[in-house]
């Protein structure tokens, strides 16, 4: 399939390829976490529902993480690909992580992603695999499609980050959490921002949002 | 001209005799002499007993100095002595003397701050030009660079200080005072080998010891009430009595080491000179050395004889002063406890 | 006697994963722990810094691992901390605590923050002396910001303070999007007071709600002003202006403030 991209991370070995593919309208999500619970070897991806996803930078992020951890032997999970589902977490729970941002039953969108640890792993071979395997709608890669797909309500709840960039990247808008009115978190209303809404608005909110999650990725539990 | 200096703020009596030739040649030790006063194991040094000890060897070490140095009192100049900081009772039988040498033989005297003692004289032995200077002894633990007529304090120890907290902790274990407390752990700590966790407290260029202390103390209790030894429950490994002045000894150098690196930094400095008698440990010079190295900078250190509390020091820096015309009245001639190194006026730098 | 012979030059090498970065990083300041650099996150076209904390060899080597993870792992926190509460700095973006465990240290990512530091600003603009009223202001408010959500910075000098151009701050708000990624634009003389004060460097940043730290952390500002633009000095008095209307607290740490100047930083010294 055309939609699968192929990059390198900056800073890691151009070898240490990122195999990507975005699915919509995913139709056999329990086959696909069946595989993963068998531990079948030929599924062996971070495959990630999609909706908890905000930005092409957070799932990176979270491969960046898995795959420096990978290199340096210091894994906590069973591979490099539960890894980067784990790397997207915010504490040293595994088994939540994989939980809260591994695929589903009922996940409709899904992130596979692979890592390319042996030469025999190719952009063909991952293709292929894929394409017999998932179905669903293979879309871009791009944070224009994340945003369509992504659950901003929901991800501020998964990583409790009920007020921020709530104003918009207001400085006057952050203020106002401090009056009550966006306060106790914990729901999945969140911001007052919108949720969804294009504009410079639901841009400024994503991005701020966005930077407080890879903080919480970065210390993962060391709060 | 000649300088005699008389030093006594702590447990060390020391009197030197110090020339400084006519213009830029270097200074000539002609005798530096010193009596300690050791307490038994287990016991500091008391200001009652540490006076009393130098008011009954002051007359007998002048007079071996000035026999060593083969002088006549005309030769002499002036009468240097510590004005302070230190122990109150000790700096006194001190001024006393120096007083009574002064209108004996017809000099002037120089009051000297201690800690400008140290560096004056760390900077003459080793030539070290404006170094970043740690001061480090029983008593004090500064960091000081020099800047417009003045020793500047840039981090220091904001409780006890380093050998405070090293002498006390020898006391714990009951650790001999002779020759010194602190010899004496780093002769223990050569053989150690496990690292068990200390608190680490530095802030900023500023650091104290006495939580360290505490923290220490309560192993030294645990390993006695396990006779000499027991297991850590993190590396199974049985630590010792040996291990604990290991484990003292790597924290608080590095320690010192961190903050003095962050004056250097600070102040653009590539030289370090280590004076105080904490200075004398040969493991903290070895860190200052790496870390020296790795800033592409050097470490200047003195040995016993000068580290050490000791009246040349005295003898030097006041007689730097003098040179500079600066003198202490017989009425002024009092000593102080407190007294900052930075509130000297340094008359005699650029 | 000296101790040690100078060794030759030697540049701190960078830890893994940056030593085949391409651009490579390029080195910006040298402190006494650690290095900061100018790179980029996941791509060329995201800048960020990368603050390197070497490993120190004079150290026992558990004593370093457990300093080195800790202080990386303390300023990521307050960092993260005070971007959550509103208060202006760079988020993290990723960090290394462990290192690669050959004695690398360890490291951690920022955004990058574009502009100017408020000392290059004040020194520029200092000549002609006018208009930094406002500057002053924003800088009161801004550590007022951070005294209020808990976080007392350490180490508070005009070098640890950015003016991010509002342009930079809407554009790059986290990150570059379109490309260039340089946000130096051309300047007339008049705007560059416009911006935003972003705070950086929290690597002596401690969580405290003591009025004692926050009026040190002013103490040392003020300080620090005094001794790098006298000519500035008198505007110092709109910081703290500004500070003590910033937040409920404020006016108290300011009373303090007058006692900790009278202290100074004079302690007694025992002999």
């Amino acid at each position: 399939m055309a939609s699968l991209q192929t990059l390198s991370l900056a800073h890691l070995p151009p070898d240490l390829a990122v195999h990507i593919a975005l699915y919509t309208d995913l139709q056999n999500a329990p086959f696909l976490r069946d595989q993963l619970l068998q531990g079948n070897p030929d599924f062996e991806y971070a495959l990630i529902d999609a909706s908890v996803i905000i930005s092409t930078t957070h799932v990176l992020a979270a491969v960046f993480r898995a795959a420096n951890d990978y290199l340096n032997g210091r894994l906590k999970s069973r591979n490099v690909h539960s890894e980067i589902v784990f790397s997207l977490g915010a504490n040293n729970n595994i088994a939540q992580s994989l939980r809260t941002f591994g695929i589903g039953p009922t996940s409709t969108t899904l992130l596979a992603i692979k890592l390319a640890t042996t030469p025999a792993i190719t952009p063909s071979t991952v293709s292929a695999h894929l394409a017999s395997s998932v179905k669903g709608t293979a879309v871009a890669f791009s944070d224009a499609t994340l945003a369509t797909t992504a659950d901003v309500g929901k991800i501020r709840k998964v990583y409790k980050l009920g007020g921020v960039g709530g104003g918009g990247g207001d400085p006057k808008g952050k203020r106002r959490r401090k009056d009550g009115s966006e306060e106790g978190s914990g729901g999945g209303g969140g911001g007052g921002g919108g949720v969804g809404t294009a504009g410079l608005d639901g841009e400024g909110e994503r991005r701020e949002l966005e930077v407080a999650i890879l903080g919480l990725m970065a210390l993962r539990g060391a709060v | 001209m000649i300088a005699l200096g008389l030093e006594g703020s702590a447990n060390k009596l020391g009197v030197g005799l110090i020339l400084h030739p006519s213009k830029g040649d270097a200074a000539q030790i002609l005798s530096n002499i010193r009596h300690t006063f050791v307490s038994p194991p287990g016991e500091g040094f008391l200001p009652k007993d540490t006076a009393k000890h130098h008011r009954s060897w002051i007359i007998r070490l002048v007079k071996q100095a000035m026999k060593e140095a083969g002088l006549r009192v005309e030769d002499v100049h002036c009468i240097c002595y510590t004005k302070g900081p230190g122990m109150g009772a000790p700096l006194q039988s001190v001024a006393v003397a120096a007083r009574m040498l002064a209108l004996l033989w017809g000099k002037k005297l120089v009051g000297v701050n201690h800690c400008v003692g140290h560096i004056e004289m760390g900077r003459e032995i080793t030539g070290a030009q404006n170094p970043v200077v740690l001061y480090v002894s029983g008593g004090n633990t500064q960091v000081i660079a020099y800047a417009s007529q003045r020793y500047r304090i840039f981090g220091e120890a904001l409780d006890i200080a380093v050998g405070n907290c090293l002498d006390r902790f020898a006391r714990t274990l009951r650790i001999s005072n002779d020759p010194a407390p602190g010899y004496n752990i780093e002769q223990l700590a050569k053989q150690g080998r496990h690292l068990v966790d200390l608190p680490y407290a530095v802030k900023g260029m500023d650091c104290s010891f006495s939580g360290i202390l505490a923290s220490v103390d309560i192993l030294a209790a645990k390993l006695e009430a396990n006779h000499g030894g027991w297991m850590d429950e993190t590396t199974n490994e049985v630590i010792t009595r040996e291990d604990l002045c290991f484990s003292l000894q790597e924290t608080v150098y590095a320690m010192l080491v961190e903050i003095t690196e962050r004056a250097m930094a600070h102040v653009g400095s590539s030289q370090v000179l280590i004076v105080g008698g904490v200075g004398s440990n040969e493991r903290l010079q070895e860190m200052m050395g790496i870390m020296a190295r790795d800033r592409r900078g050097s470490v200047f250190a003195t040995d016993e004889r000068f580290c050490i509390d000791n009246g040349i020091m005295i003898a030097h820096a006041g007689l730097l002063a003098y040179e500079t015309g600066s003198t202490t009245a017989l009425e002024d001639s009092t000593c102080t406890q407190r007294f900052r190194t930075d509130e000297v006026f340094v008359r005699w730098r650029e | 006697m000296e101790l040690t012979n100078p060794a030759p030059p030697q540049p701190t090498p960078l830890p893994p994963p940056f030593t085949h970065a391409s651009p490579p990083p390029t080195l910006l300041t040298q402190g006494a722990e650690a290095l900061l650099y100018r790179t980029h996150f996941l791509s060329p076209s995201h800048p960020c810094a990368l603050k390197h904390r070497p490993a120190k060899p004079y150290r026992h080597p558990i004593l370093d691992k457990r300093l080195t993870k800790h202080r990386i792992l303390s300023e990521a926190r307050t960092l993260v901390k005070c971007r959550r509460e509103g208060v202006s700095v760079p988020g993290v973006l990723a960090l290394d605590a462990e290192g690669s465990g050959n004695g690398s240290g360890g490291w951690m990512m920022m955004e990058w923050v574009e502009g100017r530091t408020v000392r290059e600003v004040v020194v520029e603009k200092g000549k002609s002396g006018e208009g930094l009223e406002g500057l002053m202001g924003k800088i009161g408010r801004a550590v007022g910001r951070m005294h209020e959500v808990g976080v007392v910075h350490g180490d508070l000098t005009t070098s640890n303070m950015m003016l991010r151009p509002w342009s930079a701050s809407v554009q790059n708000g986290t990150r570059v999007m379109n490309g260039d990624g340089d946000g130096e634009e051309a300047r007339t003389v008049g705007e560059i007071l416009e911006g935003e004060i972003v705070l950086i460097d929290f690597g002596l940043a401690v969580q405290s709600l003591q009025d004692e730290d926050k009026a040190v952390d002013l103490y040392v500002l003020e300080r620090a002003f005094g001794s790098t633009h006298p000519e500035a000095e008198e505007g110092f008095q709109e910081v703290l202006r500004v500070y003590g209307e910033s937040y409920k607290g404020a006016k108290v740490v300011l009373k303090r403030l007058e006692d900790v100047r009278m202290r100074g930083r004079k302690r007694s010294m025992l002999g």
